[in-house]
């Protein structure tokens, strides 16, 4: 069987080994990025199934890349995980950030630290 | 002529008969013809007690008296009469009266009403004679100062013994002008009065003055509304802050949690490469705790504003003076314009450095980030509807929307491990604390622009406090 691609998107290299361990401990083929300009060819290339992506990063936001894929006819349906240390995330509104009204919220928000059970579950049910 | 006689004048026997009358008292107390005086004047049946019609007829002088009848409507009606003795032979009895009424009801009621104005004004109303004893003073005045006549009005208002510096009063004395000025008393029950005073002269014939009229607004509850307004947006900021030290703790654990992940993925599969990484994370977690700790004790430091008089220009200058080398080194042109209406203020020039410091380097850094050529910062100094202005303007990369959101709220960063997060937030906490505020205005792409703006009324506010 073929793994599932999962993209991470993180400006931290600590995040980036510690959920690309914990995906490759669950049988998903992990790669990440930091570099938040050169990301969207890299999602073009490697068409993940899923992307967990930071918001807060240098350069430009997470938001407005996730803005930018959602307005990509081909890479619209890629399901994302946003994954911040925003405090209150359950408060956090995508709309107010967006000026693009027709842009869908997010798949998922999860607060760091992650709780590895849930995010593997949540992994699995976007990812299959 | 008796009847020009501009009062209501009567003529009475000694059995108090009116014999005559003016048309001045038929208009006002009615038909008299075959009348007692006491019908006329009071209704009544009988002569009235303390008559000073009587006394005029024992005695033989005029009298005058205060009495309260009743007009031709029914009304009672406040009068003064003096009343005359007649005589028709010389040396003989006083055979009739001549009263002659006015009545004092319009004048009375202006008192009245005169002295509820003065008494129920929602402000305190105090005069002052030249000695700066306090020779009336209001309800509104004694409820919250006690009964004070004959007090020194400094020693009144604000417990002082001697004379007040910049006493409007005195001014007043000296020259019969208004004058109005700003003041802080204590209360009876120890409480500080903050009033907006206004003294007018009451003149003693036309050229001096024999007393001061003070008449004060007490401003206490907008005061105490204004600085719960600055305590709310300090408060405010610190919320903001206890958030952003959040964020940055949950980023930490983040790596903590990862860390001890990977050692316990490396010790199950007895991959010694695996343990070494994991714990490489948790040493440089543990680390940054350390000096995010650091950072936030140096943040934290919870201090008034150290106020001075300083020259905003000369503190812009320092700034210039600091940076124009790295900014030279970078190809950015450093400048800066203090506008000729710019007058000294009460600043903290050790935290305004820090604030410029911070708005500059920002700059420079944005300057840097951008693909443009011939990059410049510009610091302005200017005077706007009685707020001192400080901007720091540059054409670098611009801050794009959603960033700008966050700017102040978070330990933000976009210069990855260059940068703490916390510069913005210092910056922002320093400003508040002047009771000033800071903005910004920026596209991605076209520069940005920082504003900290400080109204002068709250720094003159803040500076006197300091001085108390």
């Amino acid at each position: 069987m073929i793994s599932k691609k999962i993209l991470i998107i993180d400006d931290e290299p600590d995040v980036v080994a510690y959920l690309s361990a914990v995906l490759e401990a669950n049988g998903y083929k992990s790669y990440a990025t930091g570099n938040i300009k050169t990301a969207m060819e890299q999602v073009k290339e490697i068409h993940p199934d899923l992307i967990c992506l930071d918001i807060v990063m240098p350069e430009e936001t997470g938001i407005s890349f996730y803005t930018r894929l959602r307005q990509d006819r081909e890479l619209k349906t890629i399901p994302v995980i946003i994954i911040s240390g925003i405090v209150e995330l359950e408060k956090f509104d995508f709309r107010t950030y967006t000026k693009d009204d027709s842009i869908p919220a997010p798949e998922c928000y999860m607060e760091k630290p992650i709780d590895v059970e849930k995010y593997i579950k949540k992994v699995k049910q976007l990812a299959g | 002529m008796f009847q020009q006689i501009p009062y209501n004048v009567a003529v009475i026997d000694r059995d108090y008969n009116i014999v005559e009358a003016n048309s001045n008292f038929k208009d006002y107390f009615g038909s008299w013809q075959n009348r007692k005086c006491y019908t006329v004047y009071k209704k009544l049946n009988e002569p009235c007690e303390n008559c000073p019609t009587k006394e005029v007829f024992k005695k033989g002088n005029p009298v005058v008296a205060d009495a309260v009848g009743i007009d031709q409507h029914g009304r009672k009606t406040h009068y003064v009469a003096h009343v005359l003795p007649i005589k028709i032979k010389k040396g003989g009895k006083v055979e009739y009266a001549m009263e002659m009424t006015r009545t004092v009801t319009e004048t009375d009621r202006w008192q009245q009403e005169y002295q509820i104005l003065f008494d129920r004004v929602p402000c305190y109303i105090t005069v002052i004679g030249e000695d700066y004893r306090i020779v009336r003073a209001n309800e509104a005045f004694r409820e919250n100062f006690g009964d004070v006549l004959g007090q020194h009005c400094y020693k009144v208002y604000k417990r002082r013994n001697t004379k007040c510096p910049n006493c409007p009063a005195e001014k007043t004395f000296k020259d019969g002008k208004v004058h109005q000025s700003s003041q802080q008393g204590i209360a009876k029950n120890g409480q500080k009065i903050h009033y907006a005073v206004s003294t007018s002269a009451l003149m003693r014939g036309s050229d001096s003055v024999a007393h001061v009229i003070e008449i004060s607004n007490d401003v206490t509850a907008m005061k105490r509304l204004e600085e719960k307004v600055i305590d709310a947006e300090r408060l405010g900021a610190v919320g903001q802050t206890v958030a952003g030290l959040a964020h940055s703790i949950k980023n930490i654990l983040m790596g903590l949690e990862g860390g001890k992940y990977i050692v316990s993925l490396g010790l199950n599969k007895n991959d010694k490469g695996m343990i070494n990484q994991g714990w490489e994370m948790l040493e440089r977690n543990f680390d940054k705790t350390t000096s995010l700790v650091k950072d936030f004790l140096s943040f934290s430091k919870g201090r008034l504003p150290e106020l001075e008089m300083v020259n905003p220009g000369d503190l812009v200058l320092e700034i210039v003076d600091l940076y124009k080398d790295i900014a030279a080194q970078s190809g950015i042109e450093l400048k800066s314009v203090t506008e000729k209406n710019v007058k000294s203020a009460p600043l903290d020039p050790a935290g305004i450095h820090t604030c410029l410091t911070n708005l500059v380097s920002n700059a420079i850094d944005a300057c840097l980030m951008s693909k443009q050529k011939g990059t410049e910062v510009l610091i302005t100094v200017s005077e706007s509807r009685d707020k001192l202005i400080f901007e720091v303007k540059d054409n670098g990369s611009g801050i794009d929307y959603e960033i700008k959101k966050k700017i102040f709220t978070t330990f933000f960063t976009t210069k990855g491990g260059g940068g703490t997060g916390l510069g913005l937030l210092t910056t922002r906490k320093i400003v508040q604390e002047h009771g000033g505020k800071i903005l910004v205005i920026s596209q991605k792409g076209k520069g940005a622009k920082f504003r900290m703006e400080f109204p002068r009324k709250r720094l003159m506010a803040l500076y006197k406090e300091a001085k108390v």
